[in-house]
């Protein structure tokens, strides 16, 4: 190659040491910014664990795990994988669907209350546990909790037909809102994105 | 004891027993909202954040997501995201309503992405290592997911930031 050849792949050469590492990054589908971690450790080594949920900051992570058999709720900060004990949920086994609120001050989840599965919210800031009983013959199977913690939604079970409904929870629960939202409103002061319908 | 005391008596029985039962009143769901979702069709796995509740609806044997703006009651369009040969397994919403992630099956695969309602645009997410994704969390804030994944016969949970 002589030199005026060797010239011209220069520019080629750049242009390959310039796009190819984004290009690479867009064709793998991770697209920029994408960063993984590990769920924290239980601290029992590696066991399954089934059912996340984050509080709506993100800052912890519920999921269920076996402790003796049964399946457990458990509670951690997602970055230090601290577990935050859950004073009421020790009992009624098997635990399914936790979902928590904004700051992860409620935790709802369903519970085994004699022969059927029984809707709960535990208030981690005053300690109590909230039962959601159903009227009639209505059987939860999944939950939903809103970020405020003022609705439930609820995958219900009734005579072998599933559905979901949403329940009203203002007059249980105080809202658990993001720093900074307004009172009566959903989003964030200053929040972007697709807000409306 | 005097009527008066046994009434009392009787009535401090109730009270124990309703408070050791975990009595409450029985939840009524929200009607005018409950009635949208009965005629949108059969629904499960609901997310609910913001002034959203996303689900998986089913109708002539055919399932698609939903995302319901709760004030206005109706279905928002969401153009690029639902197909005739996907089945949709998991969802969930942010707070804004921006962002919705998804489990679905695909051509014989089980995949998880993310749609951008301000983009209309759908992105999958790569599962490293590998593993059969089943269930999806976002956070309202739609800034980190967890993902329940199946690994060599095993259940775990991955986290991943989203930018």
């Amino acid at each position: 190659m002589n030199s005026q050849g060797r010239g011209q792949t220069r520019p080629l050469r750049w242009a390959i040491l310039v796009f190819a590492p984004p290009l690479a990054v867009w064709l793998s589908g991770c697209g920029p910014g994408l960063r993984r971690r590990p769920a924290p450790s239980t601290g029992l080594g590696p066991e399954a664990r089934q059912e996340p949920a984050l509080s709506g900051d993100g800052r912890l992570l519920a999921s269920l795990v076996e402790r003796d058999g049964r399946t457990t709720v458990l509670l951690q900060e997602r970055l230090s994988g601290r577990v935050i004990p859950l004073r009421q949920l020790q009992r009624h086994q098997p635990h399914s669907s936790p979902s928590l609120s904004w700051n992860g001050r409620y935790l709802a989840l369903l519970v085994q209350r004699g022969t059927r599965r029984l809707a709960v919210v535990e208030d981690r800031a005053t300690g109590r546990l909230h039962p959601l009983p159903l009227p009639g013959d209505l059987e939860p199977q999944r939950l939903s909790l809103s970020s405020d913690g003022q609705r439930l939604a609820l995958q219900l079970v009734q005579a072998g037909q599933r559905r979901v409904d949403l329940f009203d929870l203002s007059g249980l629960l105080e809202p658990d809102r993001a720093p900074g939202q307004r009172l009566g409103g959903s989003a964030p002061e200053g929040a972007g994105g697709a807000a409306g319908p | 004891m005097t009527r008066r005391g046994r009434a009392a008596a009787a009535a401090a029985c109730l009270l124990a027993a309703a408070a050791l039962a975990g009595c409450a009143p029985p939840l009524r769901p929200l009607g005018p909202l409950s009635q949208v979702l009965q005629q949108a069709g059969v629904n499960h796995a609901p997310s609910l954040s913001g002034r959203w509740l996303a689900l998986i609806s089913g109708r002539q044997g055919r399932e698609q997501v939903l995302m319901i703006h709760l004030q206005s009651r109706r279905p928002v369009p969401l153009p690029g995201l639902n197909r005739p040969d996907a089945q949709p397994v998991s969802v969930s919403v942010d707070d804004a309503g921006e962002q919705l992630a998804l489990v679905r099956q695909l051509d014989g695969r089980t995949e998880l992405a993310l749609y951008r309602r301000s983009t209309q645009s759908l992105q999958r997410l790569p599962i490293d290592p590998p593993g059969v994704p089943q269930q999806v969390a976002l956070s309202a804030d739609g800034r980190v997911l967890a993902v329940q994944v199946s690994r060599g016969g095993l259940w775990g949970v991955d986290l991943i930031e989203l930018p």
